[in-house]
């Protein structure tokens, strides 16, 4: 296990570059982003350990980043003072370019992995926003009307845009639809609503509405998300059956910050909790292991390293299957692999 | 400065947003207790007595009112000053009563310096009472209240309790539907929704056996107060001084017998006076403030109440009310029907109970375990405020928690309140 201090800085967010396999980026806040200055940190793997190549010094914390897909150098982070900040890594001390609209934080920033000329953003302020690094203003804005933690495009097709909220829901917007009243929005699931198949073993009922702080897209299965939050429990969903979630993997004694589903397994995802660990789950879909589909998630292993709130997870896209990287309000990153955090199976 | 002010109030809003995080949802969130919670710490009830034959047939609305407000008073030993306001759900006085409501609440012993209103939202007017109590005292507005509700059908049910329809109304479908008797429309709702007699009988003979059985047990001895009223005995025509301490409607009932009684508003129909609830005397009060606030004057805490909804439905429908209302208390709870231990659900007809039940898929055995209006009674204005003590001291005997309580409301609308008891 490799770490990283981010001396008086509490990391938010850790993200590895899609270009470079020894490559991350973290965006991270002091006194616990609550108030003061926010630091982007480009650190690199080497034989020594993580060694910081650059950072970034900015007014307000850095809630989320995401690496460019069109520059190597290149990355995006989300602002507590409402701005998106473009950053290359070869560039000076300050961002190549910068936007503000949001009225409030910015909590995610997400680049488009097929158009890789549109980005989006959520903040605070309700709302999802559309961009493009060549205009200074917004594309398009969609309104969620509660506070947006978490916003995605879809790994699988360009113009379809998914979101979480304080109001407990997973929206899922269609940018080619006509723009109406819905403004593209296709559906609304409740997260809290119960599966629609009563699973055994676990606790099936709802207890009601639930902040969704994180939410991610199966890399495989292109109607699969999954998506964690204040209860604690992560959620999968299809959204083939949009009605309410398919599977639920209890487990984490306080709220699920962020979740991410392996790039290279098709039914493993890890989470981050305010419970300080990092766990690893399988939704239980792998037919090699059993499942079929649908069948039974379980918790394959945890790492509790973390001696704070666990804040970010990301997996490495190059080589071996299982290395990731976590980043915690102790200040600390790790870079980690998780088959040796692994549990004999049931 | 401007800039400085403006980035305390984002820090303190990011702080509370993360502590929102860690707080529990659903019951494990609804059981913690708070010093901003509004609490019970006295809720009581007269008995309530039959109509026109009664223990209370002799006494106006306002003395039983008098008589639960200085019960109040003494059980919880609360100084009568600090109370600022006094709500009073009523259905059939004139004017709602507030006249002889206020006189009551002066003659039990709160000072002038007490507010006191009345309030008429039908059969929910006591839960109103105490709802509109319960949130002054979240809003701040005023810090302890009472929550009461009364009715006096022997002195004041009958046909002069709704103004005649103007021409509009009555020319306006669903307005004039508002004015179809209660008997009328459920015979016809009954029908409509297969509600079978049978069905009804064994669910109203059940309410019956189940407050019998309560009785028995002293089960209402800690929410009734007596009291000693003056009754004219129909015999002798003698008036006396009597203590009335018991509900006097309950009764042993069986499915059989009920089944031979002759259904009241339809040759062919089901409903009868033995499958309705009773047309009964009585009043009802409780009384609230915020925790922090009994904790410093040493009142003893019964329980919280956490939210109360309020729905309409059809005027033709009203019976369905409280399968509308008590989802939406769930929800504004956060917690669902499974999250609850007891539900007092009143039982204006068998009819309509029985199928808000059956549609919500509530367990019967959650439903009114001490029985219900059926057994024992139904006055009007007091039944909401009634709920209250019969819940909280039931959940307390069998150890539970969580409560709701609900009705259905005349002229199409359907009310219900979760409880936590202590």
């Amino acid at each position: 296990m490799l770490e990283f201090r981010t001396s008086g800085f509490n990391p938010y967010s850790v993200k590895y570059s899609p270009f470079f396999d020894s490559r991350l980026a973290v965006g991270s806040g002091a006194n616990f982003g609550l108030v003061g200055n926010g630091r982007l940190y480009i650190l690199n793997l080497t034989p020594n350990g993580i060694a910081c190549e650059k950072f970034f010094e900015t007014q307000d914390c850095l809630f989320d980043l995401t690496w460019s897909e069109q520059h190597e150098n290149q990355l995006l982070t989300a602002g507590g003072d409402g701005s998106i900040k473009l950053f290359d890594i070869g560039v000076g001390e300050f961002p190549v370019a910068g936007w503000q609209e949001h009225q409030r934080e910015v909590f995610a920033v997400h680049w488009n992995l097929l158009e890789k000329q549109t980005f989006l953003s959520s903040s605070w302020d309700g709302t999802v926003k559309i961009w493009t690094p060549e205009r200074k203003e917004s594309l398009m804005t969609l309104p969620v009307h509660s506070c947006v933690y978490s916003a995605q495009y879809s790994p699988h097709h360009p113009q379809i845009v998914t979101c979480v909220s304080r109001d407990s829901h997973l929206r899922v917007f269609d940018l080619r639809s006509k723009p109406s009243s819905q403004y593209h929005l296709q559906f609304a699931i409740p997260i809290h609503a119960p599966p629609k198949m009563a699973l055994p073993q676990v606790h099936n009922r709802s207890v009601g509405p639930t902040e969704s702080l994180t939410h991610d897209w199966n890399k495989y299965r292109d109607s699969v998300l999954a998506a964690g939050g204040v209860d604690g429990v992560v959620k999968t969903f299809d959204l083939r059956n949009p009605s309410g979630p398919v599977n639920l993997l209890p487990g984490h004694d306080y709220a699920v910050r962020k979740i991410s589903w392996s790039p290279h397994l098709s039914d493993v995802l890890l989470s981050a909790s305010y419970d300080m660990t990092c766990r690893v789950w399988t939704d239980g879909s792998n037919v090699d292991q059993g499942g079929n589909g649908a069948g039974l998630g379980r918790e394959l292993g945890r790492m509790d390293r973390h001696t704070e709130f666990a804040m970010g997870v990301d997996w490495c896209l190059f080589g071996a299957e299982g290395w990731c990287s976590t980043c915690a309000w102790d200040e600390r990153v790790l870079v980690w692999d998780v088959r040796e955090f692994m549990r004999p199976g049931p | 400065m401007a800039n400085q002010a403006g980035t305390t109030s984002a820090a303190q809003s990011r702080v509370s947003q993360v502590a929102s995080h860690m707080q529990p949802s659903g019951r494990p969130s609804l059981l913690e207790k708070h010093p901003d919670d509004v609490v019970v710490t006295a809720a009581l009830r007269t008995p309530i007595t039959k109509g026109g034959k009664g223990g209370f047939k002799d006494t106006a609305g306002a003395d039983l009112l008098h008589g639960a407000f200085v019960n109040l008073i003494q059980r919880s030993g609360i100084d009568p000053k600090l109370v600022e306001d006094i709500a009073v759900g009523c259905v059939l006085a004139p004017g709602g009563g507030a006249t002889e409501f206020r006189a009551a609440a002066l003659a039990a012993g709160f000072p002038d310096s007490v507010g006191v209103k009345s309030l008429n939202r039908q059969c929910s007017s006591g839960l109103m009472a105490v709802t509109d109590i319960a949130n002054a005292i979240k809003s701040g507005m005023i810090e302890i209240g009472v929550g009461a509700g009364v009715e006096s059908m022997s002195t004041q049910y009958g046909p002069g309790a709704v103004t005649e329809f103007s021409e509009l109304l009555e020319n306006h479908k669903s307005a004039a539907e508002c004015k179809v008797p209660m008997g009328q429309l459920s015979e016809q709702m009954a029908k409509d929704k297969g509600i079978s007699r049978k069905d009804q009988d064994a669910f109203a003979a059940n309410s019956y056996q189940k407050a019998i059985a309560a009785q028995k047990k002293g089960l209402f001895d800690q929410e009734i107060a007596p009291l000693k009223v003056k009754w004219e005995d129909p015999k002798t025509e003698e008036t006396k001084e009597i203590t009335v301490s018991r509900d006097d409607g309950v009764r042993e009932v069986t499915a059989e017998s009920l089944g031979k009684i002759r259904a009241a508003f339809a040759k062919d129909g089901s409903i009868h006076a033995g499958n309705a609830s009773q047309v009964s005397d009585g009043a009802a009060a409780v009384l609230l403030m915020k925790r922090s606030t009994a904790e410093r004057l040493g009142q003893q805490i019964l329980g919280k109440f956490v939210q109360a909804s309020i729905v309409g439905v059809p005027p033709l429908l009203m019976g369905i009310g409280p399968w509308k209302a008590i989802p939406v208390a769930l929800e504004k709870s956060g917690i669902t029907k499974d999250d609850v231990d007891i539900f007092e659900i009143n039982e204006a007809f068998a009819s309509q109970c029985l199928w808000c039940a059956n549609e919500l898929g509530l367990p019967h055995e959650k439903i009114n375990p001490k029985g219900g209006a059926i057994a024992f009674g139904h006055p009007l204005g007091c039944t909401g405020a009634r709920q209250v003590s019969t819940l909280l001291y039931e959940l307390k005997r069998t150890n539970k928690q969580v409560g709701v309580t609900s009705m259905c409301v005349g002229t199409g609308m359907g009310m219900a309140a979760v409880w936590v008891a202590e």
